[in-house]
């Protein structure tokens, strides 16, 4: 008996037959037998199959339907009868077996015994020219794993629904009566379910066992082609209420609910994304054939799905196309804003309409996007919606484009001036290639932006032909200091009828020299290189057989080698070399300082302290700031400004005779000897750091030693106590005499503060209270917690761990509430809280901000060590202390026991707490003295000045 | 299935090491599997590529029970691939590399011919990715050809063996890896062939330690790698609470004069032993209550098995495949994700407390062990050879 069968199952397809029926016969497991069925093929197929039964008598045997089924499942079906062997197999005509596959595949049943093994699939794509492959599911086939239940992993299920990366026990099918749907699409959704659910034990193996290969007809599909996809959806949608069934009876809820998470996930996009291009009657017999589904759909599976996939679902409930369309375009370009969106009592929602009505929770409930930040995110970073509106050409090579941009809450003001252009750009860039047209005409209308303009491509676009074959379109919109780029979705316009346009490219025109206008996978314009004159077409097809040839092959090789090398110019590694090759061995610019704060990602703290300092006492030094991201804001005009890792930035870093900071310079930036680094570090530590730190310490020797070069940088490191001296410079291990004992710079202002207070006996709040727009009458507390990460030191999202809105409502009429997130995190207020609680985040130095707050909320943000030298009120929210001190980081003392403040571990509690705010400040006096000297004890408000004095002012400067 | 269906008369095992007495792990290894398959009846013939110098020569016993060839005389000069212009003038190398791979060729033959005069059925069992080389060029047709790594994936490919077990052992009928975690990686990794199989215990004891010593026990060389700084850093934190429990080290190495500084400065000298190395892995282990391991990197850790065999809880990082595979956490073991001391610390803490908990999980871990018991690891080694006649 052999040991598997693998039943082949073939149609007209006589000339790929002989392939797979031979990678079934080069098993490395030798107890292999094929069962060739053919479903009645009008070719040579049966012939084929019978030949190589001859050819190998005692493992290959051929079968043939009377006629044909039309499917997969009868052969299947006929081929199970036939088999003899103890585990069975599928193996399509045009697909090949993995070689070790039924090996692995053997040896994972007989250990563990389970009825049913499946193992990866890899998709082979045919037309890719360097046959690209993916994997099918991999996340599933991550780790061998056995279930005793397919309630243990409902994703297989639900993801997985082939049946022919899978080998069954041949009892096992019988016994079942397991077998194949004949006469309808999609059988193997309905077999492999059957499978799941009656096997008592199955097995996942990560190996490959299954190469399916694929040809996707790159062009996109017409409309003609789209709509006998009706009648593929009337099957689809009737296998999944079989698979329904069946998960019913057998009383399987929560395989059901994640298979209805899956549909909302994936099913129902890839059908809503052909929606713009397709009729009334297919909508509506679409929405009916849907509707029907997702009301049988568990409402618990909402929940797992993102927001735009339940508003989707919930607007195709409604059959509200005009605002479904936009939500189908975001679902299927990630991050993009599609609607105008609708504010009601200070939350923002998807659409206006479906909200007004009292009785629509639910629907309130789907569509409210205010956790988004739509209305907070600085404009320029919002993906806007942009959908043609018209598409006329004069049939050579002139386009005139019409289309309407959302403009989100009206947030582009009317009376904003509009300027746009239009800007053709290669997909590959090879050099930068894009060419740009004036938009003739954007203005205001309601809530969108209308734009149009006439645009002679024929005569600007020059492609340069072959390499860089498609074309993509971008708005380019700018309102008033604002700009954004957006992408042109096609939407409804029918680029069907439209012309090619005629090009020129630079290489040839014998190539191609039409541009043909097309839609994206994802619904945006583009346009094709393609041939139409006869020598094009010609030479087009002459160059597609010379693409694939051996020539070609150096040539492909070495314009990407050339591609690579360009790329890597730019790449760190490289700058890293040529930093220290080269920079480094330029002389060291005498009077030049290089400032960064927290990465440059903000003008702010102790480096910011010492510039000011220099700047106030005349030091005679060239100041160089390094600054983030885009373009600079809030850094001192008078001081040159870099990028970090820019070019000028790793010059001035190699020259400079300082360096200021507070966090770090790149750790793989070496310090040249004649450079004095001045680290004065970002505050006091309660968790652990450096080499205290778990993953510091589960790092590898040559990752513990880079780390030790790196911190050997420092030349001076500035302590506010010997509290740092016991964890910071332990942590860090450095040398004593590294150690400045001079306090932070920065908190100079706030012992200054302090002492005007004490003096005066009064508190005055500065212009930044007014800048805020506080209220005089009212109490201003800062929340400024700390971020959180994982172990592997990844950085969470924020998110209020209490409801802000219930805080704005129960404390508002005493308190403002300025949030201020750490730098690595942001948050997004909702409107409702508006004047009551302040995103003050993007402010990017905190001591105003603590100057000006009577009251500060933190959880373990060193912000407390800094606020301590006010003496005012403290409150620690520590609601997940435990986690945060022992599990993932460490802390070097009980915060519960030194807090100089309520310890609070509920949203409850510290809203009584905040409630009792003034009759805790005195009750904490003495241990904030105590606090204090612990920590601050070197604070004395002269820092700055004994750094400048020290290093800036020296006599000969 | 079971050893019975193996071959009448039992098989020719060949087992091909980089030496045959390379002080280390897998010459142990080789020899208790040689031993082991030669008293199930199999002929077993353990090869060597090339002698090694005598410094870090193993002793071996004289009346082995099995043949034993080694194929060089002397060490064959490094491989080296020559690259540009520069390789290709540099000729007294070129003539150096020609002359070695002659040389492979030539003792790939004396393969073949063992190879050729070995019954049906018969195996090789590759036990370095280096051995493989030659076997590579011998002709192996009608034998079962066995490849084994014995570290973790992620040790194989922090060196340059990764790359030379994906070249030289994709062809082998099966590689066996440590643990099935680490054979999965190695799947993922694109090796289609890959199987695991556990290393067999070298003793196993009939009863657990008394573990009435306030002792908790760590053995293992004083290098980075083995962690002992982490493990001092996790006592520090752990001790102040235990006043008469001692540390015990057993191990010497490079690192000693470090981590006995390191110790000193955590104030740790009153409770901290230094032993030294120890012959008696068994006897020092029966003589304490806690077994410590604080390893950064391990393949399939042996003194962990040893510790549990000899009724010991153990409290380690997580730091591999191997541990996870052999300690189940909170079953008969304690697993801390690796560099998190202060979790180590809370282990130790637990298991120097609760003496009922040390009894539990030692007495777990006594038991379990069992699955890595020479007669069992045997029987799964004659199944697989089975196997792969299929």
């Amino acid at each position: 008996m052999p040991d598997v069968s693998v039943v082949v199952i073939v149609y007209n397809d006589a000339e790929r037959l002989p392939t797979a029926v031979q990678s079934v016969l080069d098993q490395t497991l030798r107890g292999v037998e094929v069962v060739i069925v053919d479903d009645c093929s009008k070719d040579r197929s049966y012939e084929v199959a019978q030949e190589l039964a001859a050819a190998h008598p005692e493992r290959v045997r051929a079968f043939r339907l009377p006629e044909n089924s039309g499917g997969c499942g009868a052969p299947r079906n006929h081929g199970i009868r036939q088999t003899a062997g103890r585990y069975v197999m599928f193996l399509d005509s045009d697909d090949v077996l993995e070689r070790n596959a039924c090996r692995n595949m053997l040896a994972a049943a007989e250990r563990t015994g389970a009825d049913l093994v499946s193992g990866m699939c890899v998709r082979v794509h045919l037309d890719n020219r360097w046959n690209k492959t993916t994997e099918w599911y991999p996340w599933i086939y991550a780790r061998t794993r056995t279930l005793d239940s397919i309630t243990e992993y409902p994703d297989l299920l639900v993801y997985d629904t082939l049946s022919t990366n899978k080998c069954y026990r041949r009892e096992f099918l019988l016994e079942q009566g397991l077998e194949f749907p004949v006469g309808i699409h999609y059988e193997d959704l309905l077999f492999s379910a059957q499978a799941y659910v009656a096997a008592r034990r199955i097995t996942l193996i990560p190996n490959h066992v299954y190469f399916w290969n694929v040809v996707e007809k790159a062009s996109a599909l017409s409309i003609s082609n789209r709509r006998h996809e009706i009648a593929n959806f009337v099957h689809r949608m009737e296998i999944h209420r079989r698979v329904d069934e069946l998960l019913a009876a057998k009383g399987h809820t929560a395989i059901k609910s994640a298979k209805d998470a899956k549909f909302l996930k994936h099913d129902l996009v890839l059908h809503l994304r052909d929606l713009p291009l397709l009729g009334d009657a297919y909508r509506q017999e679409f929405a009916r054939l849907a509707n029907g589904y997702l009301a049988g759909i568990d409402p618990a599976a909402y929940e797992n799905v993102t927001h735009l996939q339940a508003i989707c679902a919930y607007l195709l409930g409604k059959e509200d196309w005009d605002n479904l369309l936009p939500a189908a375009d975001a679902m299927t370009n990630k991050g993009r804003l599609c609607s105008p969106l609708a504010e009601r009592d200070g939350r923002v929602y998807w659409c206006a309409r479906h909200i007004d009505d009292p009785a629509d929770d639910e629907g309130r409930r789907i569509l409210d996007v205010t956790d988004q930040g739509y209305h907070t995110a600085p404009l320029s970073s919002l993906a806007l919606g942009n959908r043609l509106t018209s598409y006329e050409d004069d049939g050579r090579g002139t386009v005139t484009l019409a289309g309407r941009i959302v403009n989100p809450l009206g947030r582009i003001k009317a009376e904003t001036p509009l300027k746009a252009t239009l800007e053709f750009r290669a997909r590959r860039q090879i050099g930068v290639r894009s060419f740009t047209f004036p938009v003739t005409t954007v203005r205001h209308a309601g809530d969108t932006i209308e734009w149009s303009t006439t645009a002679d491509v024929a005569s600007t676009v020059r492609p340069l032909g072959i390499i860089d074959a498609v074309w993509d379109v971008r708005l380019k919109l700018t309102a008033g200091g604002d700009r954004m780029t957006t992408r042109v979705s096609v939407g409804g316009v029918d680029l069907e009828s439209a012309a090619r346009l005629r090009v020129r490219p630079r290489l040839t025109r014998l190539v191609s020299d039409r541009f043909e206008p097309e839609m994206t996978k994802k619904g945006n314009l583009s346009y094709v290189l393609t041939a139409e004159g006869r020598a094009a077409v010609r030479t087009q097809a002459l160059l597609n057989n010379a693409m694939h040839g051996k020539a070609a092959g150096v040539v492909k090789r070495s314009l990407r080698r050339a591609l690579k090398a360009r790329r890597n110019l730019g790449s760190g590694e490289q700058k890293v070399k040529l930093y220290h090759e080269v920079f480094s061995k330029l002389p060291v610019k005498k009077g030049t300082v290089v400032f960064e704060s927290h990465m440059g990602k903000q003008y702010s703290d102790s480096p910011k302290a010492i510039y000011e300092e220099m700047v106030r006492q005349g030091a005679p030094f060239e100041a160089i700031w390094s600054y983030a991201g885009g373009k600079p804001t809030g850094f001192p005009k008078e001081a040159t400004l870099v990028r970090r890792w820019s070019w000028p930035y790793l010059r001035a870093l190699a020259q400079a005779e300082y360096w200021v900071d507070n966090q770090g310079f790149p750790l793989a930036l070496a310090k040249r000897p004649g450079t004095t680094y001045i680290q004065t570090w970002h505050g006091s530590a309660l968790k652990r750091m450096g080499f205290h730190e778990p993953r510091t310490k589960a790092q590898g020797k040559a990752g513990q030693d880079r780390f030790q070069a790196a911190v050997d940088r420092f030349d001076h490191f500035l302590i506010r106590s010997e509290h740092d001296v016991r964890t910071l410079a332990k942590g860090f291990r450095l040398r004593d005499e590294v150690l400045l004992r001079t306090g932070y710079p920065r908190n100079d202002a706030l012992v200054e503060a302090h002492r005007a207070e004490v003096q005066s006996g009064e508190r005055v709040r500065g212009p930044l209270a007014a800048e805020l727009g506080i209220d005089p009458d009212k109490k201003v507390l800062l929340y400024a917690p700390t971020f959180r990460a994982n172990a592997d030191g990844t950085v969470e999202g924020f998110e209020f761990p209490f409801d802000v809105e219930e805080f704005a409502d129960r404390l508002g009429d005493r308190f403002t509430l300025l949030v201020r997130t750490h730098y690595l995190n942001s948050v997004s207020l909702p409107p409702s809280v508006a004047g009551r609680v302040v995103d003050v985040s993007r402010y990017h130095d905190i001591t105003p901000l603590l100057a000006l707050a009577d009251g500060l909320i933190t959880d373990y943000s060193s912000v407390m060590f800094d606020y301590a030298v006010l003496d005012r009120p403290m409150l620690f929210f520590a609601y997940d202390y435990e986690k945060y001190a022992t599990d993932i980081r460490g802390t070097y003392f009980d915060l519960k026991e030194k807090a100089p403040g309520p310890v609070v571990a509920t949203a409850d509690e510290l809203m009584q707490a905040v409630g009792a705010f003034d009759e805790a400040d005195a009750k904490y006096a003495e241990a904030r003295q105590r606090f204090l000297s612990e920590f601050g004890e070197y604070d004395r408000g002269d820092a700055a000045r004994q750094i400048v004095e020290k290093f800036f002012t020296r006599s000969g400067k | 299935m079971s050893q019975q269906t193996a071959t009448e008369g039992g098989r020719d095992v060949f087992l091909v090491s980089n030496s045959v007495d390379e002080l280390g792990g897998v010459t142990t290894w080789s020899h208790q599997m040689a031993r082991l398959l030669s008293g199930r009846g199999h002929r077993v013939h353990v090869v060597g590529i090339a002698p090694v110098a005598e410094e870090i020569r193993q002793k071996l016993p004289a009346d082995l029970p099995y043949e034993m060839t080694t194929l060089y005389a002397t060490h064959p000069p490094k491989a080296r691939r020559l690259h540009g212009v520069k390789g290709r003038l540099n000729a007294p190398e070129r003539r150096r590399q020609a002359s070695r791979r002659a040389q492979m060729r030539a003792k790939a033959d004396v393969l073949t011919g063992m190879f050729r005069a070995a019954a049906p059925g018969a195996v090789v069992i590759v036990t370095q990715v280096w051995a493989m080389e030659w076997v590579s060029l011998a002709d192996t047709k009608g034998l079962s050809v066995i490849g084994m790594s014995h570290e973790s994936f992620e040790a194989s490919n922090k060196s340059t063996r990764g790359e030379r077990v994906r070249r030289f052992y994709s062809e082998a009928d099966r590689l066996l890896v440590l643990t099935p975690e680490d054979a999965d990686l190695w799947i993922r990794a694109g090796m289609e062939n890959v199987d695991s199989m556990p290393n067999p215990l070298p003793f196993m004891p009939d009863e657990p330690a008394p573990r009435t010593a306030k002792v908790v026990a760590s053995v293992g060389r004083l290098s980075f790698e083995k962690g002992m700084d982490l493990l001092l850093d996790a006592w520090a934190d752990a001790v102040p609470r235990h006043p008469d429990w001692t540390l015990r080290i057993y191990g010497a190495g490079s690192e000693e004069a470090t981590l006995r500084r390191h110790c000193t400065e955590l104030g740790l000298d009153e409770s901290v032993e230094w032993m030294g190395s120890t012959s008696d892995v068994l006897g020092a282990l029966r003589e304490a209550s806690v077994f410590a391991q604080a390893s950064r990197a391990e393949g399939f850790p042996i003194t962990l098995l040893e510790a549990m065999a000899a009724g010991l809880p153990a409290a380690a990082f997580d730091c591999a495949p191997g541990v996870r595979e052999i300690v189940r956490d909170g079953e008969d073991g304690l697993l801390a994700r690796l560099g998190n001391t202060m979790e180590l610390a809370a282990h130790l803490d637990a298991l120097m407390t609760d003496g009922a908990l040390r009894d539990r999980l030692g007495d777990a871990g006594f038991r379990h062990v069992r699955r890595y018991s020479s007669e069992e690891i045997t029987d799964r080694w004659e199944e697989l050879f089975a196997f792969l006649e299929r």
